[in-house]
């Protein structure tokens, strides 16, 4: 017990949170408690905050209110929207594009001609920002810079939101599992940490060719599986295809046969031509569509 | 160390349990949870919105987001402290949308959207065990007063010794639902505390002599 220094009056004051924290070390707390022992006004000082602790602890609620109205709606909401429910979800989330509203799950194909229309796109990412959701873009360098170029333009600090990591440009993998489980991963750990709403934002057909990226092949398992994996997670996804540029068998399948829904000239629509994952997957390893 | 702390692990078998009874659908597992953590979240989202019924919005939204969220919840904190960081991410988003649609009047102002406290409230009573504050020392008034001190406190400062001294959480909670390092949340409550004290001051002279006695 003897200090290396003896304490002021100021730091005292200043270490006092971390002195009823529990948060000194040792040779602090010595110190600490050494002038605390002969000094008045601190022990005034210590009681005080001590009392404001106290009294914080102690606050009475000005009334009691009942609750059980919206609890009671909350229990609805539950019973009605519940992920396993499997019944049509309620389409009421703004898909931030034409003026079109998407439901949890979605799987979107979206076909763009003008780069307009592909610019255009940004607006499903500001739509998930201003409401503090969580966005994460897949795709080619290229096209994410111009995704968050446009977003900008629009009046978003996109550094901002890279830094609180409500915005995220996920890797790309060259295996259609790798991307799955990267995308599940971005999805997961957006909702560890609060946002319980993601939406992706997938440009791969930018990257075609380069190496390390993924095959059309990869590309179409991914997107016939994407269907059945967003069913149970708290995401919207959209996947921008080209028709100017792409192959057909592309377009076809991986965009028109592996997305239950589609948009294009501002509207979303279901889409009929929608292959079930398991069989659109059997189909393309035995080769037979 | 921590004198309130809980410090469970992340997951605990009950809480997996009960992960897997919400999954399934379970209405009465959800309505015990509601239950559980309707009123804290109600008080915490009112730090951030100016009225009460917005804070109401806002847990709806909240207890929506869990709903939507659970198949995707993986542990990696409790069930409540994820819960609160839902709640405190749309509070703060919807707090933006209100400031810049109208001018904001302070929350926590007179009326208040306090409950009765949780069992297990805050002790703080720090490694020595001299002070037991007289209960009578808290007058309607220095509650009053405690209450417009903390509706004059920047947000995070208020969110922090709300969160710590009235709803009673241990910083290990406190650091996890708003993200942030532990020396920080310390700079803060350690800033909140003082303020608090220094606005009080005059209440406390007489707690003084109360205390004096060790």
């Amino acid at each position: 017990m003897t200090p290396s220094a003896d304490m002021t009056c100021e730091e005292l004051m200043e270490t006092v949170t971390a002195y009823l924290e529990g948060a000194l070390p040792l040779s602090g707390r010595e110190r600490f408690e050494a002038h605390h022992r002969g000094c008045a006004g601190c022990q005034a000082h210590v009681a005080q905050v001590r009392l404001v602790v106290s009294a914080l602890g102690r606050l009475e609620p000005a009334a009691s209110e009942d609750l059980s109205e919206e609890q009671a709606k909350v229990l609805e909401v539950f019973r009605t929207r519940g992920l396993h429910r499997r019944e049509q979800r309620e389409r009421d989330i703004p898909l931030g594009v034409g003026s079109e509203r998407a439901a949890l799950g979605d799987h979107i194909a979206y076909f763009w001609e003008y780069e307009r229309e592909f610019d255009a796109i940004a607006g499903f990412l500001a739509a998930g920002a201003s409401l503090g959701e969580a966005c994460v873009l897949i795709g080619h360098d290229i096209a994410n810079e111009r995704l968050l170029a446009s977003l900008e333009r629009g009046g978003l600090n996109v550094g901002a939101l890279v830094e609180e990591r409500q915005l995220q440009v996920a890797s790309v993998r060259s295996s259609a599992d790798g991307l799955l489980l990267e995308l599940d991963g971005r999805i997961k750990d957006a909702v560890h940490r609060g946002m319980p709403m993601v939406r992706i934002l997938g440009s791969l057909n930018w990257g075609r060719g380069t190496p390390g990226w993924p095959s059309d092949r990869e590309i179409m398992r991914l997107e016939a599986q994407v269907t059945t994996a967003a069913e149970r997670l708290p995401s919207i996804v959209v996947c921008t295809y080209d028709v100017t540029t792409l192959p057909g068998p592309l377009l076809v399948r991986g965009g028109l046969e592996c997305h239950p829904l589609t948009f294009r000239r501002d509207c979303l629509r279901h889409n009929e031509h929608h292959v079930p994952t398991a069989r659109f997957l059997e189909e393309l390893s035995t080769g037979s569509s | 160390m921590e004198t309130s702390g809980k410090g469970q692990p992340p997951v605990s078998l009950e809480e997996s349990a009960l992960l897997e009874a919400l999954r399934r659908g379970e209405e009465e597992a959800f309505a015990r949870l509601v239950a559980a953590h309707h009123a804290s979240l109600r008080r915490v989202a009112r730090l951030y919105v100016p009225s009460p019924a917005i804070a109401d919005e806002v847990v709806q939204d909240t207890w929506l987001g869990v709903i939507q969220g659970l198949w995707a919840f993986e542990g990696r904190s409790s069930l409540k402290t994820w819960i609160f960081r839902i709640l405190v991410n749309r509070a703060r988003t919807r707090a933006v949308r209100e400031s810049s649609r109208a001018s904001h009047t302070g929350p926590l102002a007179a009326e208040s959207g306090a409950e009765p406290k949780p069992p297990g409230s805050p002790e703080h009573s720090p490694p020595d065990p001299d002070s037991s504050p007289e209960r009578s020392v808290l007058s309607r008034e220095l509650g009053e007063r405690l209450r417009a001190v903390i509706d004059g406190l920047p947000a995070n400062l208020r969110t922090v010794l709300w969160l710590r001294d009235v709803e009673g959480w241990s910083s290990e909670e406190v650091c996890s639902a708003l993200a942030i390092q532990e020396t920080n949340q310390r700079v803060l409550l350690h800033r909140a505390r003082a303020r608090a004290r220094s606005a009080l001051e005059p209440y406390l002279e007489d707690a003084r002599e109360g205390t004096r006695r060790r």
